[in-house]
C-alpha cells in the first residue's frame, strides 16, 4: 500500500524556510571551517617554503665554494709562472707555499694516521651515566692535543681542517667543527710520523687507554698517502691587526 | 519535496556568495546546532515515510532542538564539561536510528509491491 502524503502548502512554505535558513547556516559554517584549515596550511606553507629557501642557499654555497676553488687554481697558475720568471719570486712562493699549509689553505697529502672514534656500543644501564659512555668534544681535543704534541702536521675531523680558529665544541648531541655539525663516529686524519703520532696516542695512561675505560670504540690505522682537504670557511679578522713596527 | 531541496540549494547558494562567515569562536555552536536541524530533517523523512508527519511538531522540533543544542554547547563550554558531545551522540544516534526506520519501512513496502504483483 502507498502511504499517503499530506502536503499542507502552508506548512510546506515554512519548512522551505526552515531549510532556506539551514542551508545559509550550512554553507556559512563549511566557508569558516575550510578558512581555518587554510590558516593552518598557511603556517605548514610557510615552514616548507623557508626549508626550499635553505636548500636553494646550500646549493648556492657550493657552486660559490666551487668558484672559489677554480679562480685559487688560476691564481696558482699565475704565481708558478710569476716563479719560473725570477729568482726572488720562486723564494717567495716557497715561503708562501709554507705558509699556507700552516694556514691551513692548501690541500696535502702525506703519510700519517686515521684515528676513528664511535660510541660505546654497550647498552646503556639504569645505575650508570649514559654519558660516561658517549665520545665528548674533550676527547676529541684530547686526541688532537695529543697528535700535535707528536708532531702532526695538519689534521681534519670528518674531513674539517683544524685551523687557528677551529672549534671543537659541544652542539647537543653533535659536536661542532668549524661551524658545521657532526655526530659520531669521528674520523681524525693527522699527517706526520705514523710511528710517533700512534704511540703518543696509545702510550700507556694514555687518551685511549683512557677512552678504552669507558669502552668508547677507537680504531687506529697508519696510512703512507692521507689527503687532508683544505679549510673551507672564510678567514677574517675583524679587531687582530700587525702591529706595526716602532710604534 | 521537490520546493524543498530547491530552498535548501537556495540557502546553500546563499550562504556560499554571501561575503560574511561565521566567526571562529561561534563556530563550534552552529556546528552542534546544524547537527540538531539534520536531525529534525531526518525525523521528518521518516514519519513523511511512515504517514503521520505534522508540521508543528517538525517547526518545534527543529528550533526548539537547534536551539537547545546550542544552549547546551554553550553551557558546556561555561562549565568546562564538554556537554556538546551529548548533543553530538544524542543527534548522532537518532540519526541512525532514523535512518534505519526508513530503511525498513521502504523496503518493507517494495517487498510487498513485488508480492502483491507476483499473486497478480
Amino acid at each position: 500500500m502507498r502511504v499517503k502524503i499530506k502536503k499542507p502548502t502552508g506548512g510546506q512554505i515554512s519548512i522551505a524556510l526552515l531549510l532556506l535558513v539551514l542551508g545559509i547556516l550550512m554553507s556559512m559554517q563549511i566557508k569558516s571551517v575550510r578558512q581555518s584549515n587554510e590558516l593552518k596550511n598557511l603556517e605548514k606553507a610557510r615552514a616548507i617554503e623557508l626549508a626550499e629557501q635553505i636548500n636553494q642557499l646550500r646549493k648556492e654555497n657550493v657552486s660559490l665554494r666551487q668558484q672559489i676553488y677554480d679562480l685559487e687554481i688560476k691564481l696558482k697558475e699565475y704565481q708558478d709562472s710569476a716563479a719560473s720568471i725570477s729568482k726572488t719570486t720562486e723564494l717567495l712562493k716557497e715561503e708562501l707555499d709554507k705558509v699556507k699549509i700552516l694556514a691551513g689553505l692548501t690541500d696535502v697529502e702525506g703519510p700519517g694516521i686515521i684515528v676513528t672514534l664511535n660510541d660505546s656500543k654497550i647498552p646503556s644501564q639504569s645505575n650508570v651515566d649514559p654519558n660516561s659512555f658517549l665520545l665528548h668534544d674533550s676527547d676529541i681535543l684530547q686526541v688532537i692535543n695529543e697528535l700535535r704534541a707528536a708532531g702532526a702536521e695538519a689534521i681534519a675531523i670528518n674531513d674539517q681542517r683544524v685551523v687557528s680558529t677551529t672549534e671543537v665544541r659541544c652542539a647537543g648531541p653533535t659536536i661542532s667543527i668549524n661551524n658545521t655539525r657532526y655526530s659520531a663516529p669521528y674520523i681524525i686524519k693527522a699527517i706526520g710520523d705514523p710511528k710517533i703520532l700512534k704511540n703518543s696516542l696509545e702510550m700507556r695512561g694514555g687518551i685511549i687507554d683512557l677512552l678504552k675505560e669507558f669502552s668508547i670504540e677507537v680504531k687506529i690505522e697508519e696510512a703512507s698517502k692521507i689527503v687532508i682537504p683544505r679549510y673551507t670557511g672564510v678567514l677574517k679578522f675583524n679587531y687582530a691587526k700587525i702591529k706595526s713596527e716602532g710604534s | 519535496m521537490i520546493v524543498l531541496v530547491i530552498a535548501l540549494l537556495i540557502g546553500i547558494l546563499i550562504g556560499l556568495f554571501i561575503p560574511v562567515s561565521i566567526p571562529q569562536n561561534y563556530s563550534s555552536y552552529v556546528a552542534v546546532g546544524l547537527l540538531a536541524a539534520l536531525d529534525s530533517i531526518f525525523g521528518a523523512l521518516k514519519s513523511n515515510l511512515k504517514g503521520d508527519f505534522k508540521v508543528d511538531i517538525f517547526i518545534s522540533g527543529f528550533v526548539g532542538n537547534t536551539l537547545i543544542a546550542m544552549l547546551l554547547a554553550y553551557m558546556g563550554d561555561m562549565l568546562g564539561i564538554p556537554l556538546y558531545q551529548a548533543a553530538i551522540v544524542a543527534f548522532g544516534v537518532r540519526i541512525f536510528q532514523n535512518f534505519g526506520e526508513m530503511r525498513r519501512a521502504i523496503l518493507i513496502k517494495n517487498k510487498s509491491f513485488s508480492k502483491e504483483e507476483k499473486n497478480q
